[in-house]
């Protein structure tokens, strides 16, 4: 039977509508309709296929127009006639001079980029210091003044020629004194050139004086042996230096050559020979040389004279009336025993002292003649001319101008109106002169009120020559165009007194072909080439001649102990110092100076008022609380410092601070110590007597180190002299050997990097390091570190790819042992023995690196040459690498410090970044850098050696840090050849690992820190 | 899914009388489908405030660098790390309730794992963030991922824990976002099915046809499995990467093997205390009291002591292992953490995750909701500080001394952590009005076995053991959602 019922699914189906009839047909399938749309009506749709591809493609192609920028078209003409010896890419060598230094210049395209040392310079072979590396920014500095100036406005050079003749011509009829205001000037042909202005001008009269000054040792030779020099010192030729409060190794005379010599007598080589010198240092701040002494008492500057009246008394075996015991037992028993060694030694010692007293400097020379040190360490025949200012010059200028009789006052490199010690005294006398030229080449603050500015070309832009040594004369050759429209200040001098000769270099040419060049033995214009090429002739020196002192002291000791006695009564002693990043000050506008962390107590961008930690805590001082400082009717604020080693009841102030017309860096930076000196017997003094007051106030510091002893970690290892000599390994952690596991090259081959040709590694020995930072320096301008400025360093932002770590530990006197944990150091009551020990700290390039497994994007990675390289275009700026480094050595670009305006007056300006080398890039914002080893150099070398199809020699790639230490303490090179010089510094048995237990195998090798602390204990 | 009789019979998992489906799909949908309130409007006005503030600290930082933070040459990672660290594990609670306890059925879960699986997606979320605001170039972030360029072997670095990072958190946050959503799939229907205009086009299209056959509900059910499956080994594996981060590092105080336990505890831990912080608030303002009961509340809490003593074990392992060691520079690490410049923070992290969870010992205190909320608040902190003394405390003194250093925030380091935590709570508060914050569906299946009008039906019918009945009574008296009053005369 049918059934009659139906199934629906539908009312359509029910119905069969005819679209339900048609749909059901193709209920499976539903074809495209491909015939639909080609044959027009699919085409003619709302928006037909065609269309849609149109306005897409349409669409596309916009966008990507819109998206594209237009790439700038920058047009650039090369050489149509290169010039000769300039090939882009290639840099040239100039030979010239800093500061009576031989130097070579490089230049790129033209741009003088960086000075580095003469490796045959007579002082430094080649060292340099910091202010010597930076030099070259100052070439670049915008605040430089770029026109002459007339009353504050720019004008031409013929009209100041046609004023300054004009008026010149009117004062020397009038008979007033035209004054040539200098420091010293060492170059024979300025001296000349200002002897031929003085005899055009009969009335004119030179004023030489230096703002830290020497005139003290000049007037004592004056005094003791009739010779008014500064004597030349030969400290390698010392066994025992005792130093009074010299800082010899960094700003007292000639640091970088003093450097070299002491450090000759301390280092790897010196003590392999079992042979290191004995160096004793009684000082009231902790100076560069303090730290590195073997000894260092701290005695106050009132007791200076006092120590040294005994030690004379001690050695001589009389007694100087009036002689006194020093207040501090451990001192008074140090001067018997340091007379002792010293006489052990005679000689072969040398005592130096950095007071400007003339009274004190006699009873130097006198011990100094008891000790038989003239002929040997010390040298008076072939004297230093580096200082020959005497200060009673520019008291006498002042006080003549202040009398009217001054016409004409002449500033050539020099600031009184901010090194003078009353700058009013040189504003008022100053108001009487009616002539003030200035040469200097900033508007600074004497500059500022003069008539007439007459800007000096930069050292790097003039023809000259220096004469820092008698006998050693180098000549200085322009490297670059003047870059503003100035002059340099011998030609002014030349154009002013009409001298027939009519330009600066046929001067200088005639000089030395007349006087100079015969006595390096050349002559004529060949002569003259040899000349620009080896930079310096050196004349036959003069039999050193022996001196020996033989006057009554018993008036010098009267007046020395009268003074001390006088200073004795202060509250607090005020000693004024200068530091080795700013010195006198002159550069106090160069960023990389002031940014350079001060050696000792690692502050930048400040100075501040050292105090013994025992003083602080006495007086209940805050650190970096702000004081007010009284001495000498001047008063100043500056934040206290706590400063181990500073002897109880003195502040130690730096000079070169506080400059109000400096330029845009050095402004207001600090505070101006100047103003505490004062004129007494003839010279400036540099201690005073002053009080103290709080303010409550705290003014930070910006330090790039805040902790400062070592923990007691080994990451410092250090040894006596006498265990040195027992055991050369003593203190290296090398004595007992122990198995090494190493998870890598057990199990997997593939980790052992090979170093088929090259392994670049390095060796710093710590006991020839003296910290002084000039490395840092140096390894700025090769490698375009950035300035951060004040606040950044203060936010621990500081750029430095190497830094100098200091570490101060302490000896105990119950136990004798070293205190160098902070806790325990807290507990010590006594402040005073402390020791101190710098550490170069840069990249470890380690061979299991870190750093290198932790970068996600693998930015950092390792060479096949030992190198750990950083591929900022890959750095995604994680920052995982920096703190996954044991060493703290990598740095970060916290902004686009070139490119941002905060940062406007360090380097980030287009003048200022012609100084940039082009080898190396500058890093954008986010991207990690660090110590590449100066890899621009090493591929610079093979590059070289590989063009005249040689193997690269050892020693001819010197990386930046390694060729300005005039101490020769980094020592860099090829670990694959054992002849190297890395090699062989590598195998001594003082080598040892920064960390070396963490098995991340650094590249550096360090070397104890070794001391001649001797039998008996000094401290 | 469970319908099993329970041999004795046990705590009710939800609460109130003569609830019924319908009932449930009103009470949870009462927030999504009217205005909201004024407590809601408060609440989203604070958290976009803070989500801007986010915004402006964050473009502040993308415009000048990160210079802009208080990091140093030192100290590389803080303020951001730390927020990183504490996002991804406040994230872990919410995988741990939606998968872990699926898979061991426990079905208490139901009411509470839709708001914490949310939380879960906007902590990872908040915490990605971070991954790309603490690089120096955040624009190359995509250097991280393993694309293929025309360099040769440009590659990442499989061997780095960051890169793993990259991998964990984008897995579990897919994971996390797939997961939620499947589970919200039915629910979304439910508001579908009610809802008319543009309201239902929307909530239609984001249903993906959820049609509510058997068939469908058999899919969601194994998709749910599976996807439970996949994520809970991520409850473990998620942060111990995160861990690696520390852990593979040679830093002392990171080079730690206890890492990956210590940091999945911690962040179960976190993780229970920010759904507590979220959940207490939210039951109270949406009236939930009746699905997120004192049980929820009592278990959570639980979970918290529990967790809070894994990582005081952990603590003082660390410290132990430390002296045990004999490696000076990980036994000054951990001296430094207690004794040194950043000693608050060591001693905030010990009272608050530590000390402050054995207060739950106390069945008073873990059944007080205030005392619950603040101890959530509390043990927040705590693992804030955690992560905090764990990163900065360690890098600010490590193998070198010279390069010690203090580490000291930035109004934008501050602004970009309490902006995170403004975004967090914009997504949840717009997340509670659009989406339903507790699992519809999987509530109605606690109605017929687990609730407690179910149970007082089983008790009325008289069959249950009279010492059990008693027992169950007195368990009610914690509940603040039930009136003991209709017990007298059961």
């Amino acid at each position: 039977m049918d059934s009659n019922k139906k199934y629906w699914k539908g009312l359509e189906e029910l119905n069969r509508t005819p679209e339900f009839v048609e749909k059901n047909k193709h209920e499976f399938a539903e074809p495209i309709p491909i015939e639909e749309v080609l044959s027009g009506g699919g085409l003619m749709g709302k928006t037909p296929r065609r269309d849609f591809l149109k306005a897409l493609g349409f669409g596309v192609g916009a966008v990507t127009l819109a998206a594209c920028q237009k790439v700038p078209v920058h047009k650039s003409i090369p050489y149509l006639i290169k010039p000769e010896e300039v090939t882009p890419g290639v840099a040239n060598y100039y030979s010239s001079t800093y500061d009576g230094s031989a130097i070579l210049v490089k230049t790129r395209e033209g741009r003088p980029i960086k000075v580095e040392g003469n490796p045959n310079d007579l002082l430094s072979k080649g060292g340099l210091s910091a202010q010597a590396q930076a030099s070259v920014l100052d070439l670049y500095d915008n605040s430089r003044v770029q026109d002459p100036q007339q009353n504050g406005s720019p004008t031409g050079w013929a009209q100041v020629d046609a004023f300054v003749k004009n008026q010149l011509a009117a004062i020397a009829a009038s008979g007033k004194t035209i004054s040539i205001v200098t420091s010293t000037i060492h170059s024979p042909s300025t001296q000349a050139v200002i002897n031929d202005f003085i005899a055009k001008y009969p009335t004119a009269k030179h004023v030489s004086y230096d703002a830290v000054s020497y005139t003290g040792i000049i007037k004592a030779n004056q005094n003791s042996f009739g010779k008014a020099v500064l004597p030349h010192y030969n400290f390698d030729k010392a066994d025992v230096i005792v130093s009074f409060a010299a800082d010899f190794l960094g700003t007292w005379i000639s640091g970088e050559e003093f450097t070299r010599q002491y450090v000759s007598n301390r280092n790897n080589k010196s003590l392999e020979a079992k042979k290191m010198s004995r160096h004793i240092q009684f000082e009231s701040g902790m100076s560069l040389t303090g730290t590195n002494a073997d000894v260092r008492i701290a005695i106050k500057p009132s007791e200076e004279g006092v120590a040294l009246v005994n030690l004379y008394n001690a050695l001589s075996g009389t007694t100087l009336p009036g002689s006194r015991k020093l207040t501090t037992a451990n001192a008074d028993k140090a001067i018997l025993l340091v007379a002792a060694e010293l006489k052990a030694a005679k000689g072969k010692a040398l005592v130096v002292c950095g007071s400007n007293d003339v009274a004190t400097q006699v009873l130097v020379n006198a011990i100094n003649s008891l000790l038989g040190s003239y002929g040997t360490t010390i040298d008076l025949d072939n004297p230093s001319r580096q200082y020959a200012g005497n200060d009673a010059e520019i008291v006498d200028f002042i006080t003549q101008a202040k009398n009217g009789t001054v016409g004409a006052a002449l500033f050539l490199d020099a600031n009184p109106a901010y090194d003078y010690h009353s700058a009013d005294a040189v504003k008022d006398a100053l108001k009487k002169v009616s002539l003030k030229i200035s040469f200097s080449d900033h508007a600074d603050e004497t500059a500022a009120l003069c008539n007439i500015i007459a800007p000096n070309h930069h050292y790097l832009e003039s023809w000259g020559d220096d004469s820092s040594v008698t006998g050693y004369y180098t000549v200085m050759q322009p490297t670059i165009n003047p870059v503003y429209n100035t002059r340099q200040a011998e030609q002014s001098l030349l154009v002013w007194s009409d001298n027939p000769v009519k330009d600066y270099y046929t001067y200088v040419r005639n000089n030395w072909n007349n006087n100079l060049l015969a006595k390096g033995g050349l002559s004529g214009q060949a002569g003259w080439e040899t000349l620009l090429q080896t930079g310096f002739v050196l004349a036959a020196p003069v039999a050193a001649g022996s001196y020996t002192f033989n006057y009554d002291l018993n008036a010098v000791a009267q007046t020395i102990l009268n003074q001390s006695a006088k200073l004795a009564e202060a509250k607090v002693e005020l000693q004024v110092y200068q530091n080795t990043a700013m010195r006198d000050g002159k550069r106090a506008n160069n960023p990389w100076l002031q940014e350079l962390p001060d050696p000792v107590s690692k502050v930048t961008w400040d100075n501040f008022a050292a105090m013994s930690p025992s003083d602080i805590i006495k007086l209940g001082l805050d650190e970096f609380e702000v004081i007010k400082i009284e001495a000498n009717g001047y008063t100043v604020t500056l934040p206290v410092l706590s400063q181990p080693g500073q002897a109880p009841g003195t502040i130690s102030v730096a000079v070169g601070y506080g400059r109000t017309a400096a330029g845009l860096v050095g402004n207001n930076v600090g505070k101006n110590a100047y103003p505490f000196l004062s004129f007494l017997n003839g010279t400036f003094q540099t201690n005073a007597s002053a009080t103290i007051t709080a303010t409550g106030d705290i003014f930070p510091l910006s330090q790039t180190q805040t902790h400062h002893s070592f923990e007691g970690r080994n990451v410092i290892r250090e040894a006596s002299f006498t265990e040195y000599k027992k055991n050369p390994a003593a203190g290296s952690g090398a004595e007992g050997e122990h198995e090494k596991y190493d998870l890598w090259e057990a199990t997997n081959e593939d980790h052992i990097h090979a170093r088929p040709v090259y392994d670049w590694v390095m060796a710093i020995d710590l006991n020839a390091c003296t910290g002084c930072g000039a490395c840092v320096v140096a390894c700025s301008a090769e490698n375009n570190i950035p300035v951060v400025g004040k606040d950044e360093v203060g936010r621990r932002r500081e750029m430095h790819w190497i830094r100098i770590d200091r570490y101060y530990s302490f000896n105990n006197d119950s136990n004798g042992h070293a205190v160098t944990k902070e806790k325990e150091i807290a507990k010590l009551d006594n402040f005073n023995n402390v020791t101190v020990v710098h550490q170069p700290m840069l990249c470890q390039h380690c061979d299991h690196a870190p750093c290198e497994t932790v970068c996600p994007v693998l930015a950092t990675v390792h060479s096949s040459e030992g190198l750990n390289q950083m591929a900022y275009n890959r750095c995604v700026g994680t920052r995982y690498c920096a703190n996954n480094c044991p060493y703290k050595v990598r740095r970060f670009n916290w902004f686009n410090y070139w490119n941002d305006s905060r940062f406007d007056n360090y380097l980030n300006n287009e003048h200022t970044q012609l100084v940039l080398n082009p080898d190396v890039t500058t890093r954008f914002r986010g991207v990690m850098e660090k110590c590449s080893m100066c890899v621009q150099r090493i591929q610079a070398g093979k590059l070289q050696a590989k063009m005249e199809k040689r193997p690269l020699r050892d020693g001819e790639v010197k990386v930046a840090c390694q060729q300005t230490c005039s101490a020769n303490a980094i020592v860099f090179g090829n670990r694959n050849d054992p002849n190297s010089e890395v090699s062989k510094a590598l195998k001594s048995e003082r080598t040892y690992y920064v960390l070396e237990e963490l098995n991340v195998k650094p590249g550096i090798g360090y070397q104890v820190k070794v001391r001649n602390t001797g039998t008996e204990s000094l401290a | 899914m469970s319908h099993h009789h329970e041999s004795i019979i046990r705590e009710p998992l939800m609460t109130g009388k003569d609830i019924t489906y319908a009932q449930i799909t009103n009470d949870i949908l009462l927030p999504v489908e009217n205005k909201p309130n004024k407590a809601w409007w408060i609440g989203f006005t604070v958290s976009s405030l803070g989500a801007l503030l986010w915004v402006v600290s964050i473009s502040y930082t993308f415009w000048f660098g990160l210079g802009a933070w208080g990091l140093n040459k030192t100290v590389g990672w803080a303020w951001d790390i730390t927020g990183f660290v504490w996002w991804v594990g406040i994230g872990h609670a919410g995988t741990l309730i939606s998968a872990v306890l699926l898979i061991f059925r426990q079905n208490w879960r139901n009411s509470i794992n839709r708001s914490a699986e949310a939380m879960t997606i906007f902590a990872v979320i908040c915490a990605a963030t971070y991954i790309v605001a603490h690089m120096g170039r955040p624009w190359l972030a995509y250097f991280t991922l393993p694309l293929p360029n025309q360099y040769g072997s440009l590659w990442v670095n499989w061997n780095s824990a960051l890169m793993m990072d990259v991998f964990a958190i984008s897995t579990y946050f897919s994971v996390s976002l797939l997961f939620w959503y499947t589970g919200l799939l039915p629910d979304i229907a439910s508001i579908r099915d009610r809802a008319t205009g543009l309201r239902r086009r929307i909530y239609s299209i984001l249903s993906f046809g959820w049609t509510g056959s058997l068939k469908t509900w058999q899919r969601f059910e194994t998709v749910s499995l599976i996807l439970a499956g996949i994520s809970t080994p991520l409850v473990l594996s998620v942060h111990t990467i995160v861990s690696f981060d520390f852990a593979t590092s040679l830093e002392p105080g990171w080079h730690t093997t206890i890492f990956p336990p210590y940091f999945v505890a911690g962040a179960i831990f976190s993780g229970f205390a920010m759904v507590q912080t979220l959940l207490l608030v939210t039951r109270k303002v949406l009236g939930l009291e009746n699905y997120i009961t004192m049980f929820h509340i009592e278990s959570m809490n639980k979970i918290i002591m529990l967790t809070g003593s894994i990582v005081g074990v952990a603590y003082i392992t660390e410290f132990f292992i430390a002296w045990y060691s004999q490696v000076e520079y990980e036994q000054y690490a951990f001296i430094n953490r207690a004794t040194g410049p950043y000693w608050w923070a060591y001693w905030s992290m010990m009272s608050c995750n530590v000390i402050s969870p054995q207060l739950f010992w106390s069945k008073k205190l873990r059944t007080s909701i205030k005392f619950s909320w603040f101890l959530s608040i509390i043990v927040n902190i705590g693992m804030w500080f955690e992560r905090f003394v764990i990163i900065v405390t360690s890098l600010h003194r490590d193998y070198i001394p010279s390069s010690w250093a203090m580490f000291y925030p930035t109004w934008v380091d501050v602004s970009v952590f309490i902006g995170s935590i403004g975004l967090f709570f914009t997504m949840f508060l717009l997340f509670i009005r659009v989406l339903p914050s507790v699992a519809i569906a999987e509530v109605k299946l606690l109605l017929k076995t687990s609730s407690e009008q179910s149970k007082k039906k089983l008790i009325e019918e008289g069959h249950l053991d009279p010492v059990e009945v008693q027992y169950y009574k007195e368990s009610l008296t914690k509940y603040d959602s039930i009136d003991m009053a209709d017990y007298e005369k059961v």
